[in-house]
């Protein structure tokens, strides 16, 4: 290899830092560090002349790995790496650190001991960038494909949009229609329009205006070219990697030829089989052979495998004009190769029955505000009508019971957020219809957080809708008055009442649909406590897992009303096409490589591994192997520090640089303070450094910090290392343990902390000396007062006595 | 009178106190649903008790009005609530450490003195008389077996029992 | 033949020789020995958990102790001994911390909880360690056409999460149990709600009128009798009787049967074998129902 000619270039930020830090003594010892080939001192080196004084020692050949003493180093660092990497030297030989924020500015009342701290971490980054590798790019075409998993409102929407944008898009759907719950729902607040509706494809060229909505069936949604839409269909199996998916899906038999089937309503006319319709929450019956309501899409006949008595009956075969039945349709898998897979799998109720108090298994009248849509809905088993499930009889009395089965701890302890809107929607749709019927509903809170939300509220009110603060213990049946008796405290007038009613409407919570688990596995994404679907970060990426092609849409990821679940779609359907757009994944390799000599039939790194990233192999002598992903490999670090055997490193955070630069940052003390080394995580740890120098937070200068990419990739023999160097005290800044970025890392931080302190008492050194920190950016005040607090722990013990000193 | 919209200092040092304590621990759980109220056979009957007031008024610190009422001494223990409640608040729980910390202030119905004086003696709240040992011979019942007074005498000492106080008739 | 510890509590022995005995003579004939164990004291409940509940979860802790010591399980005839000491059984057990605590108390009498037994009611034995069917075997004289109203009482049920006798809303063993005599069980409205006993000398109207509703409700489904479970849920709605004629001048005269004594009659004991003189409330008209 090339020998490391180093360039430091040391700015003085408009000579500010200059007057606190000794500049020329900094240019000597600099100077006088082997393989430094250049040095430079100016005002800024970032941008405008200083960084083409950088590109122009890069150009010339006389150094090929560069140091930069800045400030606001987070942003100077990613220019000054573009720019020297444009000038023809890998942007990885680069390294940047912070004399201002991490040393001027804190200890600008101790500039002698300032500049001791600044010859200490100019001599750390000349070592580190001394070890510096290049690191080069994987990059490999990713299909123009998508799969979107589930066809309700949003998965509808993302499929139209990333379809618009010129992607394939293949839209599954497990029933044999699409819609969803959304279809169920009739009609949708806050707008009390049709639910099933979505915005048109710009393919539709009869539409090309900018305000046009429409219902799904003429949307046009089933004639993009590029939009192969698969009802029926469920995943069973994924293979390969982001940008490049195998995915196997199998459809079940509709018994009905789609290209045959005119809808022509004559199979249904002479079938001779009824079942109950669960689509219309079995309130009627419906045929054997049917489709849902007349405007479903698609518009083609579907029979019920449990119903029909196929070769035994087949009027339908022969009175189909069209030949479109085929009793002999098997189950068929088909394969799709795909970029990125979307779930839009959404949500479902709660099955009630549970809440045994409320008898919704064996009270026919107590029923869930999903059924009573299908009743309020037109096209619904009563065309309208309001009835008691019991007799048919009109309900006149209604009672909604809010949080059933949501807030409950017995059952699901979240709020689901959209059941308030939810009834005070039906509650109204049903006074508005029949402004006789008396209607109450019994709440614990009402949430109407949304924009014309509390409209809704209001309106209800005005209905004379009553409103009673309350969740009832019980729901009975008297049978004299042939009522339902709903059994609840007005908490507010601290009467009790027993509410008489035709009708009982359970707000129930809603809940991941049945097979989230089993996607979830198929997909290897994690599921949150509550069975959702879990984002990768709930803030800002609400559409991201932690594979990073796949994205998640709507209610996969919790329980959302209409307006959120069509913003949900087009993020996800953005976030895709922005991981497809280009044709090709490209990714830095500054990942983790396996020593195969050490590894061997562990188990731990795939399993503390926060991307499924690492995999075990199969060698010759019947040994695993870990195989690290590199597309998948994030750089954390998080295998090395597990890894009890050493054999993980990770590229440019190796073992040996990493003492490099602790040995260098321990060798220049310049204070009578006892030396602590903070070992700093690149995201909130360091952050959290910047912010205390950036506010001018002042903490003795005998604290040195080193980056790493996560606290997690601290090995405990690290810890003892630096303590052998010369640390009097350690500190590990990490992440907080549920913001921490790569999931696990600061808890396993923590958790090696711990095992240290143990092995640090059996070599009789005091395990207070070490002291693991969590915290954010916004936190600087609290790492100066940890540097403070470690800094006087440290000097109130003594000096360290390492076993052999004497 | 209640004092809901009042919230003193000494009054949220007062729903610590009852979570720190046996059975109190899940007070703050709380959120006035009311379920336990409607579950409540007695709240229906006397104004007096409703479980979900005597929640809040402990939630907001109202230390004197909890503990100096009769209310908290009309639960009849029967757990509807406690099963019903969707925040699994040991609701029937509380209000024995409500008594509990009622008892060591020296404020708690007579009867409490009865059981208390009861055990401390004869390890059995309900009496055994000659009669009694006659009448159950004629049944062809067993003898009874000595009962380990002593032994329950170390076991409430050492648990720091109480004997509730027995008042003046006049109250 | 299995045996098990009897846990009679205070009340029974004093006050209720009827259900004592009935419980005897049918376990005995349904071949389980009972043994009279020792030092048993009061099992500590509510009124007793209302003063301390850490002297009381200990106490039935330590009573506990007692039937470990012997290698018995213990069967409880009233609700209220069964719910103390199935209830700290169950917490110790799961508990460790609770059990660390108590067993630090425990060690100034020189015991120790080791959680090696189960707590039992009455109604678990029959159905779990006799099994329905043998007791239907045993049955000679068959209750047939009697129409008993089963009073669970509350702390033979709650709380569920320790007890898990059955389930809390809608149980059915003693529902079984009545079936398996021969005779119909009744629903009634609150047939789970409080007898109201607990409240006796605290406030004795409130006391009074859920024993009243209970017995509205079973005459109105038409009980020719109530069934119990507990010396408390007993005199409530026995003695409960006189006490709502004297104060509404309504007159139920509903007999009070506890389950042991329906089963005994069933199992051919003679009447005049049980302390039914003891009933307030004579049950006569259930002799003549069934003779």
């Amino acid at each position: 290899m090339e020998q490391p000619k180093v360039g430091v270039f040391l700015s003085d930020c408009g000579k500010q830092l200059s007057e606190i830090l000794d500049f020329d003594a900094l240019t000597n010892f600099v100077k006088g560090v082997p393989n430094v080939a250049l040095i430079a001192r100016g005002s800024e080196f970032w941008r405008g002349k200083g960084l083409q004084t950088i590109v122009d020692a890069v150009k010339t050949g006389k150094i090929n790995r560069v140091v930069v003493a800045e400030s606001i180093t987070k942003v100077s660092d990613v220019n000054i790496a573009q720019a020297v990497e444009d000038a023809g030297l890998n942007s990885y030989l680069v390294e940047v650190l912070d004399i201002k924020d991490h040393c001027a500015w804190p200890h600008r009342n101790a500039p002698k001991e300032a500049t001791e701290k600044a010859k200490a971490m100019l001599l750390s980054a000349i070592e580190r960038a001394k070890l510096l590798e290049p690191i080069e790019k994987l990059e490999f075409p990713a299909l123009k494909s998508a799969l979107v998993i589930g066809g309700g409102i949003g998965g509808m929407q993302t499929a139209v949009d990333l379809a618009d944008l010129g992607f394939e898009v293949n839209l599954i759907e497990k029933q044999p229609f699409l819609g969803g719950l959304a279809a169920r729902a009739g009609r949708f607040f806050p707008t009390d329009d049709c639910a099933i509706c979505i915005q048109p494809p710009s393919s539709d060229v009869k539409t090309i205006t900018h305000t046009s909505r429409k219902c799904v069936y003429r949307s046009g949604l089933s004639e993009i070219p590029n939009l192969n839409i698969l009802t029926n269909a469920s995943v069973v199996a994924v293979e390969g990697v982001p940008g490049n998916y195998k995915v196997t899906i199998e459809k079940k038999p509709r018994y009905v030829d789609a290209d045959k089937c005119v809808a022509c309503d004559k199979c249904v006319s002479v079938c001779p089989v009824e079942a109950p319709d669960e689509y219309n929450a079995n309130l009627t019956n419906r045929k054997a052979i049917y489709i849902n309501v007349p405007s479903v899409y698609p518009q083609i006949y579907t029979i019920d495998e449990d119903a029909c008595k196929f070769k035994d009956c087949a009027k339908c075969v022969s009175a189909c004009p069209t030949n479109a039945i085929d009793l002999d349709q098997k189950p068929e898998q088909v394969t799709y190769n795909v970029g990125s897979i979307i779930v839009a799998t959404g949500f479902k109720e709660f099955d009630a029955s549970a809440i045994k108090e409320y008898h919704y298994d064996n009270y026919p009248d107590v029923i869930t505000n999903l059924e009573l849509a299908r009743m309020i809905d037109s096209f619904g088993p009563t065309g309208g009508a309001i009835v008691r499930p019991s007799d048919g009889k009109p309900a006149k009395k209604i009672v909604f019971v809010q949080c059933a089965g949501s807030r409950d701890r017995r059952y699901n302890p979240y709020c689901s957020g959209i059941c308030c809107m939810i009834s005070l929607k039906n509650a109204s749709l049903i006074k508005e219809a029949n402004p006789d019927a008396e209607v109450s509903i019994c709440y614990i809170d009402i949430r109407t957080t949304g924009r014309e939300h509390e409209y809704y509220y209001e309106r209800a009110r005005d209905m004379g809708i009553k409103f009673i603060k309350g969740r009832p213990t019980e729901i009975y049946a008297d049978e004299e008055k042939g009522k339902l008796i709903v059994d609840v405290e007005d908490a507010l007038l601290k009467r009790f009442l027993d509410l008489e009613a035709d009708l009982v409407v359970l707000a129930t919570a809603m809940v991941p649909p049945e097979g989230t688990a089993e996607l979830a596995e198929i997909l290897d994404i994690d599921l949150e406590a509550d069975g959702f679907f879990k984002e990768y970060n709930a803030k800002l990426r609400p559409t991201e897992t932690k594979q990073k092609g796949i994205f998640l849409c709507g209610g996969a990821t919790f329980p959302k009303d209409a307006p959120t679940t069509s913003l949900h779609a087009h993020s996800a359907a953005l976030k895709a096409a922005k991981f497809l757009n280009s044709g090709k994944i490209v990714k830095d390799l500054r990942t983790a490589i396996i020593n195969d000599e050490y590894c061997g039939d562990c188990e731990f790194c795939p399993v503390m591994c926060p991307f499924g990233a690492i995999t075990l192999e199969p060698t010759t002598e019947n040994h695993f192997v870990a195989r690290v992903n590199d597309l998948l490999c994030e750089g954390c670090g998080v295998c090395v520090g597990t890894c009890p055997l050493n054999a993980i490193e990770l590229k440019n955070s190796t073992p040996n640089q990493m003492a490099a630069q602790i040995d260098a940052l321990l060798s220049v003390n310049g204070t009578s303070k006892p030396l602590v080394l903070a070992i700093c995580c690149q995201e909130c740890g360091h952050t959290a450094v910047d912010s205390s120098g950036m506010a001018k937070m002042e903490y003795p200068a005998n604290v040195r910090i080193i980056k790493v990419p996560c606290a997690g990739i601290v090995r405990v023999n690290q810890i003892l290392e630096a303590f052998k160097a010369g640390a009097q005290g350690v500190m590990i800044v990490g992440c907080k343990t549920d913001g921490c970025h790569y999931e696990v890392g600061s808890e396993k931080a923590e958790n090696k902390a711990d095992s240290a302190k143990v092995l640090l008492k059996e070599y009789g050194i005091e395990p207070e000396r070490l002291e693991m920190f969590k915290m954010v950016y916004i936190e600087g005040a609290q790492f100066a007062e940890a540097a403070q607090m470690m800094t006087e722990r440290v000097a109130k013990l003594g000096t360290l006595k390492l076993m052999g000193d004497s | 009178m209640l004092h809901h919209n009042v919230k003193k200092a000494e009054a949220i040092s007062f729903s610590e106190e009852v979570t720190c304590r046996h059975g109190g621990e899940t007070l703050t759980a709380c959120y006035q649903c009311g379920t336990c109220a409607s579950s409540c056979p007695v709240a229906r009957l006397d104004s007096r008790f409703n479980p979900r007031e005597i929640l809040k008024l402990a939630l907001l610190g109202e230390k004197d009005e909890v503990l100096s009422g009769d209310a908290i001494w009309l639960c009849t223990s029967c757990f509807n609530c406690q099963e019903r409640c969707p925040q699994n608040v040991e609701i029937a729980e509380l209000i024995f450490a409500l008594r509990n910390i009622a008892i060591e202030a020296g404020n708690s119905p007579n009867i409490y003195a009865d059981f208390g004086g009861a055990l401390i003696a004869d390890g059995r709240i309900v009496a055994i008389s000659k009669f009694v040992e006659k009448k159950r011979e004629e049944f062809g019942l067993p003898p009874l077996k000595p009962v380990g007074v002593e032994d329950l005498n170390k076991i409430l000492e050492a648990t720091g029992f109480t004997k509730p106080e027995q008042k003046e008739a006049s109250k | 033949m299995k045996r098990f510890a009897i846990f009679l509590g205070c009340t029974i022995p004093a006050r209720q020789p009827n259900y004592e005995l009935s419980a005897r003579k049918t376990l005995e004939k349904l071949d389980v020995e009972l043994v009279d164990l020792d030092n048993f004291t009061c099992c500590c409940p509510a009124p007793i958990q209302s003063i301390n509940l850490e002297s009381s979860q200990a106490i039935a802790a330590y009573n506990i102790c007692l039937a470990e010591e012997a290698g018995l399980d213990i069967v409880a005839l009233c609700n209220g001994c069964f719910e103390s000491l199935a209830m700290a059984n169950a917490a110790l057990k799961k508990d460790k911390k609770l059990k660390a605590e108590i067993n630090k108390v425990l060690a100034k009498v020189g015991k120790e909880f080791q959680g090696t037994i189960e707590v039992k009611h009455f109604l678990q034995v029959l159905i779990e360690d006799i099994g329905l069917k043998k007791i239907q075997e045993k049955v000679t004289k068959p209750l047939s056409s009697l129409k008993v109203a089963p009073f669970y009482g509350c702390h033979s049920l709650r709380p569920s999460k320790l007890l898990q006798l059955d389930d809390p809303e809608r149980p059915q063993i003693f529902e079984n149990l009545i079936e398996s005599l021969g005779a119909e069980p009744l629903e009634y409205r609150n047939k789970l709600k409080c007898c109201g006993g607990l409240l006796k000398g605290i406030s004795d109207d409130t006391a009074l009128e859920l024993a009243r509703e209970k017995l509205a409700n079973t005459n109105k489904a038409g009980a020719d009798c109530i069934s119990t479970l507990c010396p408390f849920c007993f005199v409530a709605l026995d003695i409960g009787q006189i006490q709502v004629k004297g104060k509404f001048q309504e007159i139920y005269d509903m007999p009070i049967l506890h389950y042991s004594e329906l089963l005994a009659l069933a199992l051919g004991v003679a009447p005049e074998e049980l302390a039914l003189r003891s009933h307030k409330i004579k049950a006569d008209k259930v002799l003549e129902k069934i003779a």
